[in-house]
């Protein structure tokens, strides 16, 4: 048995519209956030959930962390069903929301801590034990005695997933855990949790809308959208898929003759070419011109001087994924 | 015992909190003063002007103000949580990091919560009891205190459970509905004074629906030393629990809605 199993998953939300004009009742809507998610999560993974607003991540998220409960469907986790048996199934599990404090504003963090700890139950020993190894993790020391609301969002961020962690869960949600964190943080954040699934074998399961995230973490990927499972395996699979576009920029010595004036022509189809400041930019698909063939092509032309291939920025493959699956 | 152990340290933490920002808490607490020594003048104006209401003197009016001004502040001051906070909590989503926590909801919101000031509040209800009871001539006894002890107790719970029933409302539409201030805040003003001076309906209704009579004025005129309304003695012990009755009922009903909670976006 596999430690997290989602069966076909349903959850509406009814959303209640502004009166119109003229009408007696206001109009009630019924938006189906997830309609029949279904999937498996073995011990020790750390997976991506991606997929635009509004696609049904949090809800997701929010039910099996057992905040809300499902319309219709069966979700296990590590035999547990979150929304039925809450209070002895969050013991397991910790939950950080990047846009939502769990900690207590106006005190030091060291203070929220010994209050989780007395929330938590967790033993004295224990406490310490896992206390100091979290605060070393995360370099929190220097902040122990700060209140939450002095702390930058960088920070903070660190203090959540420090008191998300005390009670050592087998599970870890986490919602856009990298919002609004400088270049720094991000870096920190990722290492720790790699550390923490590494370390201790804690699952993560992140839902984020940066790609690095997902490419420097994640070892699987589930895109999610209008509700329903549009893929799930490695990120690279997926990538491979839209990465349909690469660009070159190459800079000869003495620009070719061969090249004529208006460039396209002379070049193999389906090129495009653009030049700029003595430099020609190119952009071709890698499916219908084979890299090699393109490179001895340039090659052959003139002496190369200066020369970059790159493909499309993770974040235009994504978008364009979204544009494709239509959402 | 580990609750309560958790309530004194999740209250001691929210002091904590509260004091951070000293000046602005004591201006508020001052504030509390103001307000409730107002309210305290107008039951003396009242009592200037007409000695006496039915067949209650001046004294007897200051002891049913002073019971309903410490009961009402005790739970606004342990029960914060309840009593103000959670229709934000519901809506700022904070309620989802509660129910990520091992612990019972209503513990937790009761430990999210406490209103310091209000212990001006609370002061000035004593100061009305203490006063009401010299005015009246009350000779105290044992189950006249025990009462009293009772009395105030059970006004809490009841008062607790009219909240929650703002909160029911609230996990279920998010916002809050001021309906049921009527119950709450309207319970506060209108059965500072007693029962018998109002009408009908208001009598059932505060009696039957939110039942201040029972828990307030049926003990109150016991220990005063007036007729039960026409009830035997023993009356007077019994019908404060009804405050208990009410808030299991409420706890019941918000254990149930608390399954239809459907959160707020991320």
């Amino acid at each position: 048995m596999s430690y997290i199993e989602v069966n076909n998953l349903r959850k509406t939300f009814t959303v209640r519209k502004k009166r119109e004009k003229g009408k007696l009742f206001r109009e009630k809507e019924i938006v189906e956030a997830l309609q029949g998610i279904s999937f498996v999560v073995e011990k020790g993974e750390l997976v991506g959930y991606i997929g635009p607003n509004g696609a049904g991540k949090s809800t997701t998220v929010k039910i099996l962390s057992g905040i809300l409960t499902p319309e219709s469907g069966e979700a296990k986790v590590g035999g547990m069903v979150p929304w039925k048996e809450r209070k002895e199934y969050v013991k397991h599990i910790g939950v950080v929301f990047g846009q939502r404090s769990q900690l207590w504003w106006d005190v030091p963090i060291l203070d929220s801590y010994s209050l989780l700890k007395d929330i938590y139950r967790i033993s004295e020993k224990d406490y310490k034990g896992r206390l100091n190894e979290l605060v070393e993790a995360l370099q929190l020391e220097k902040l122990l005695r700060t209140p939450l609301r002095l702390l930058s969002l960088g920070q903070r961020m660190r203090a959540e997933l420090c008191g998300s962690l005390l009670h050592r869960p087998e599970l870890l949600f986490l919602d856009e855990p990298t919002i609004g964190l400088d270049a720094v943080s991000k870096l920190s954040l990722r290492d720790f949790l790699k550390w923490e699934n590494k370390e201790h074998g804690t699952t993560i399961m992140l839902t984020t809308h940066d790609m690095e995230d997902i490419a420097e973490l994640c070892s699987r990927v589930m895109v999610l959208g209008h509700g329903q499972k549009l893929f799930d395996g490695k990120l690279k699979d997926l990538l491979e898929k839209y990465d349909t576009v690469r660009n070159v920029t190459v800079k000869y010595d003495v620009e070719p003759i061969c090249f004529g004036d208006d460039y396209e022509p002379n070049f193999p189809r389906g090129v495009k070419v653009t030049r700029k400041n003595g430099e020609l930019r190119l952009t071709y698909s890698p499916n219908e011109i084979p890299t090699a063939d393109m490179l001895a092509f340039l090659q052959s032309a003139g002496t190369i001087n200066e020369m970059t291939l790159e493909s499309e920025n993770i974040d235009h493959l994504i978008a364009a994924m979204y544009k494709e699956m239509d959402l | 015992m580990n609750t309560v152990h958790l309530y004194l340290r999740s209250m001691g933490m929210l002091l904590k909190s509260h004091l951070q920002y000293p000046a602005s808490f004591i201006m508020q607490t001052l504030a509390q003063l103001v307000m409730e020594g107002g309210e305290m003048l107008a039951v003396i104006l009242v009592i200037d002007r007409f000695e006496s209401l039915k067949e209650w003197s001046g004294g007897n009016l200051f002891f049913f103000f002073g019971l309903m001004s410490v009961s009402f502040y005790i739970t606004e001051f342990f029960g914060r949580g309840i009593t103000g906070n959670f229709p934000s909590m519901v809506r700022s989503g904070q309620l989802d990091s509660l129910l990520l926590r091992p612990r019972g909801i209503l513990t937790q919101v009761l430990c999210s919560g406490t209103d310091p000031r209000r212990i001006t509040c609370i002061a000035v209800g004593v100061a009305s009891l203490v006063m009401g009871s010299n005015l009246s001539d009350v000779s105290w006894s044992i189950p006249k205190v025990l009462v009293l002890a009772e009395s105030i107790l059970m006004s809490c719970l009841l008062i607790l459970g009219l909240f929650m029933i703002e909160c029911i409302f609230c996990i279920h539409s998010v916002k809050s509905v001021e309906l049921v201030n009527a119950l709450t805040y309207g319970g506060r003003s209108a059965c500072q004074y007693p029962i018998d001076i109002y009408p009908k309906p208001l009598k059932i209704l505060f009696s039957v629906v939110a039942p201040f009579a029972l828990t307030m004025h049926v003990p109150a005129a016991y220990i005063l030393g007036k007729s039960l309304y026409g009830w035997p003695v023993w009356t007077a012990f019994i019908t404060p629990l009804s405050g208990a009755v009410v808030f299991f009922v409420m706890v019941m009903l918000f254990n149930r809605g608390i399954k239809f909670y459907r959160s707020t976006g991320s």
